[in-house]
This record gives C-alpha cells, sequence and structure tokens, in this order.
C-alpha cells in the first residue's frame, strides 16, 4: 500500500471527526490533528480504534502516544503493517 | 513553578460525541483501576467524565512542565479522594510526578483543576461561562493561565 493510498483511506477516517472542512482538504503529513483538524481529544481515540479495523492492526498505547498528526499515523500504520507481513 | 491546568466537559455533547461504550475505548483511555471502578459504579458514564477531565486537566500542566506533546490518556492514573454529589477531590499520577486535582461536577457538566501544589489549587479564579450557540467571546485579552472549551462552556482560570 504506499503513502497515497494510506493517506485516502486515513482522510476518511477522520473525516467524521473534524469540523474543520478546509484543513481537511489541504490534509497532508504535517497536518496535525488536534491543532490543525481540531479533532476534539476524547475523539482521537475513535480515530485510533477506527485506523484498527480499516487496517486490521493492533495499535498498543505507546505507538498511541505519538499518533497526533498525519505522520506519525502513517509511520504507525505502515510499521504495524509491515510486522503483521502485509505491505 | 506556579503551574495549572482545567478541563471541561459539556456532558450533553459527550454524550452525542462520544461513544465511550465502543469496545476498545475505554481500555485506551483508562487504566485497568480504573475501567474496574468504572464497570463497579452506579454513575458510570459520570466517573469517565470525570476521570476524563481530571486526566486531561493534569496532561495541560505535565505538558507545560516537559514540554512534550504526547497523547497517553491511559497512562495518566487517577485517584478520587473525595466523591460529593456536586464536588470530588484526588490526584493524577504521571511519570513519577502527582497533580492534585479538584472538580465541580453536576448534570450539566463536568470542570476538573489540577496544579503540582494542593494549596495553589485554592488560589485559583475560575471563570465558567455559558454560551448556548457555542460562540465564545474573546477572552484572550484577559490572559487567562488555561483555557478549556467544549459545547456551550467556556472555562477559564487566572494565577
Amino acid at each position: 500500500m504506499n503513502k497515497e493510498e494510506l493517506l485516502s483511506r486515513l482522510k476518511v477516517i477522520v473525516s467524521n471527526y473534524t469540523q474543520n472542512k478546509e484543513a481537511l482538504d489541504s490534509i497532508n503529513e504535517d497536518t496535525d490533528f488536534l491543532k490543525d483538524l481540531k479533532i476534539n481529544s476524547a475523539n482521537l481515540v475513535d480515530v485510533v480504534l477506527d485506523v484498527e479495523e480499516e487496517f486490521g492492526i493492533e495499535i498498543d498505547n505507546l505507538s498511541m502516544e505519538k499518533m497526533l498528526n498525519v505522520r506519525a499515523a502513517i509511520e504507525i500504520i505502515e510499521t504495524k503493517l509491515h510486522e503483521a507481513g502485509r505491505e | 513553578m506556579r503551574l495549572a491546568g482545567n478541563d471541561i466537559v459539556d456532558l450533553q455533547l459527550a454524550a452525542k460525541e462520544s461513544n465511550w461504550m465502543r469496545k476498545g475505548y475505554l481500555q485506551k483511555i483508562c487504566s485497568e483501576k480504573e475501567q474496574m471502578l468504572i464497570e463497579e459504579s452506579k454513575q458510570p458514564n459520570q466517573l469517565v467524565w470525570l476521570f476524563w477531565s481530571m486526566k486531561e486537566a493534569a496532561y495541560k500542566v505535565h505538558s507545560r512542565k516537559t514540554g512534550q506533546r504526547i497523547y497517553a490518556p491511559a497512562s495518566l492514573e487517577t485517584t478520587i479522594q473525595t466523591l460529593n454529589p456536586g464536588y470530588s477531590t484526588g490526584f493524577v499520577s504521571v511519570e513519577n510526578c502527582i497533580y492534585h486535582t479538584q472538580s465541580k461536577l453536576n448534570g450539566e457538566m463536568i470542570h476538573s483543576l489540577a496544579a503540582p501544589k494542593q494549596s495553589l489549587l485554592k488560589e485559583i479564579e475560575v471563570i465558567i461561562s455559558f454560551h448556548q450557540n457555542g460562540i465564545y467571546p474573546d477572552y484572550a485579552c484577559t490572559n487567562p493561565h488555561s483555557v478549556s472549551h467544549h459545547g456551550v462552556y467556556l472555562a477559564l482560570i487566572y494565577l
């Protein structure tokens, strides 16, 4: 799975929790979930759970610590898919 | 160092936006001890959001102190010392740091304050205002120490 595909699937997930349509339209690796997309911190858990379901991976709490922006989320998804042998 | 943090939860909005009964949700935000207390509680909804607001208020102080931004709600361990209708006190521990908390709660909202020293909690001036349309006034010029808003509530604290 390439980065573009990962990003587009991630975009669908976060679109359920953001009110900021402009930031969503220009989503890129530097986009911050809280500061840019204004996702509330209680909904960030939903993003993590949705990512787990969408990609069939498990995100441990240590990985979740870093999941504050798109770049970190993509890195974590790539690592977990790699660990599962499904790149 | 005089540091404090605050957090407000609009319970009506929380009920709409967040389903904490979703599978896996509590495991990501609560320690095992907290999950057990929620399971045993007669008012689990109130307890979930009380824990959450204590954690958020403490996290705001901790991240200011350490300069680190991480998302690890389950690693902030809460302890409730008193829980009366309307009022609660306790503390949150994270990475060998302790933050004392005091919370105000009713059926509509939960507001928590956190500070490294208990004595500091009494010195904090708290202003909670209600904004039906969710549009908050410009508060920046009042230079609040910590800001929290959720739904119809704006909570500002001054030190």
